[in-house]
């Protein structure tokens, strides 16, 4: 008896769906919007993310030696950096070997060394850095520039722009993200709302002969609520759909190009448990709508 | 079955459609609630089934204290009551059948339950030819007809109607009326608010009667 409730109540929504027309289409549009705004900011702040913890796997500081360093100082440079606490691990790259890698990487074109006399590469330390020290930028700027007073030192580079700079735009997107996401959600909790106001009026005399006869508040107002959920739902849906195929679509160009994004561990889409977040958020923003209507239009 | 104390109700600030009305109606009664337009009749029924709260006074219907029902036990109250309304608002875009079965749904009767009683309701109604036509096609007597069963899907102990005659020709009011007389012979207690003093006479019943919002007439109390 509960099931034969529940299928006549899951029927009574579905039938109001249809019925609703274009009302219903601006609602399921709505969410459809919304949803898709927030999945593409989503998307790429999870790739942008994952460009960055990538990267962040194979930090380096490289620190450059001057060249009169003698080998005493040289190891008690080598003996410091190991005790700094956001070091993982300490390489030392001598001239000779510099130059080696030189003229590996730029096989070919052997031409460009000729003109080099002495040896003008500097011997460097590399040090891996630990992933939980690599949180603020302003951290890795402070840690560098102590370790360009040490002693022997000629210089230290990192790749602070890059981090800094996408580690400061996946921040702006998870800001934009709640920012859009919030206007969004309420301005379409707002288009569920009003189409559910004029479902509730389309079945003004329905409501109130139930509330005559005794029916509960809970099975009047189960379908409008039910409606407003599928609206979101539906919406939501439409939305991962849009938003999977654009995905595709991009990687399929991306793909084109020699060198694309795909290398640096991106190009990866939304996790199923995101996917189901998302379709919950619009699921629980229709619903959230119809709530509100029901509220202000069905009293008891 | 129904009894008021000392009720009073205001509308707004100074419009008061009720003075300090006191009514018993016992169980199995059959009452005619009379008085010209603006007596009050329909907030006093609308105050049994819990449309409208009093303004001071206590109400009690089967037994329950309407005025201190919680907002959740109202639909047990109004599963005791059938009401019939004057323009019937019977569902123009459903069947004579669809328009009982909406009142077996919300009330969980199981689904043949409901059709055997459905298809009893419209034979004791002389409905059951017009099952499957909506309301537009059938005529206001019909209509009416159609509004009782309505209101006796869910076996009310107390039935009120509100003016069940006043759209209908004499003849048409007379059957409806035999109707109602029926089923206050299997035991629902029947209030009957109506301006038609002729009906009232003819039937012989109890009859209370309202003036400005008092009653100034009771010859059963």
């Amino acid at each position: 008896m509960r099931l034969t409730r529940l299928w006549s109540v899951l029927g009574d929504a579905l039938g109001n769906l249809r019925r609703g027309g274009w009302g219903g289409l601006a609602a399921v549009g709505a969410i459809t919007v919304s949803s898709l705004i927030l999945g593409i900011l989503w998307l790429l702040a999870v790739n942008l993310q994952a460009i960055l913890s990538d990267w962040k796997g194979q930090f380096e500081v490289v620190v450059f030696l001057r060249d009169d360093i003698t080998a005493d100082q040289r190891e008690l440079l080598r003996r410091r950096l190991q005790g700094e606490a956001a070091v993982a691990a300490v390489q030392y790259t001598s001239k000779e070997e510099a130059l080696a890698f030189f003229k590996r990487d730029l096989r070919g074109q052997a031409s460009l060394l000729e003109g080099l006399g002495e040896n003008p590469l500097p011997a460097s330390f590399q040090l891996r850095i630990r992933e939980e020290h690599q949180t603020g930028p302003g951290m890795m700027r402070a840690f560098v520039t102590s370790l360009e007073r040490l002693e022997g030192v000629e210089e230290v580079l990192y790749g602070h722009e890059w981090v800094d700079q996408i580690g400061r735009l996946v921040s702006v997107l998870h800001v934009a993200g709640w920012v859009v996401g919030t206007i969004l959600g309420a301005a379409a909790v707002f288009i569920v709302a009003n189409t559910i106001r004029l479902a509730v009026y389309t079945r003004a005399d329905e409501i109130e002969i139930l509330r005559l006869v005794g029916a509960t508040r809970g099975y009047i107002r189960a379908p409008f609520i039910l409606e407003g959920l599928f609206q979101g739902l539906l919406g939501a849906a439409l939305a991962l759909l849009l938003l999977f195929a654009g995905y595709r679509f991009l990687v399929w160009r991306l793909g084109l190009a020699p060198a694309g994004l795909l290398a640096l561990g991106a190009g990866r889409f939304l996790e199923p448990l995101q996917v189901a977040g998302l379709l919950v958020a619009g699921a629980v923003l229709g619903g959230m709508g119809s709530l509100l209507s029901v509220r202000r239009f069905l009293k008891a | 079955m129904i009894q008021l104390f000392r009720v009073h109700k205001t509308f707004g600030k100074d419009v008061e459609a009720l003075t300090d009305v006191s009514l018993d109606i016992r169980k199995g009664e059959f009452v005619f609630l009379t008085g010209s337009s603006g007596a009050g009749k329909t907030t006093l029924l609308r105050l049994i089934f819990r449309d409208l709260l009093p303004t001071s006074g206590q109400i009690l219907v089967a037994g329950r204290n309407v005025v201190r029902l919680r907002e959740r036990q109202v639909p047990a109250l109004r599963r005791m009551v059938g009401v019939i309304f004057q323009d019937f608002k019977l569902l123009m875009d459903r069947t004579v059948a669809e328009n009982l079965h909406v009142v077996a749904r919300a009330l969980g009767t199981p689904e043949a339950a409901a059709r055997r009683k459905i298809g009893y309701l419209l034979r004791q109604m002389g409905l059951l030819h017009r099952a499957n036509q909506t309301p537009y096609r059938i005529s206001g007597g019909e209509q009416q007809r159609v509004a009782i069963a309505r209101a006796l899907m869910n076996d009310p102990l107390i039935l009120m109607a509100d003016e069940p005659t006043g759209n209908l020709d004499a003849e048409l009011a007379a059957d409806v009326l035999r109707l109602l007389r029926e089923v206050n012979a299997r035991g629902t207690t029947i209030l009957l608010a109506t301006h038609n003093a002729t009906l009232v006479k003819e039937q012989a019943k109890r009859t209370v009667v309202l003036k400005g919002g008092r009653i100034v007439e009771d010859n059963g109390a």
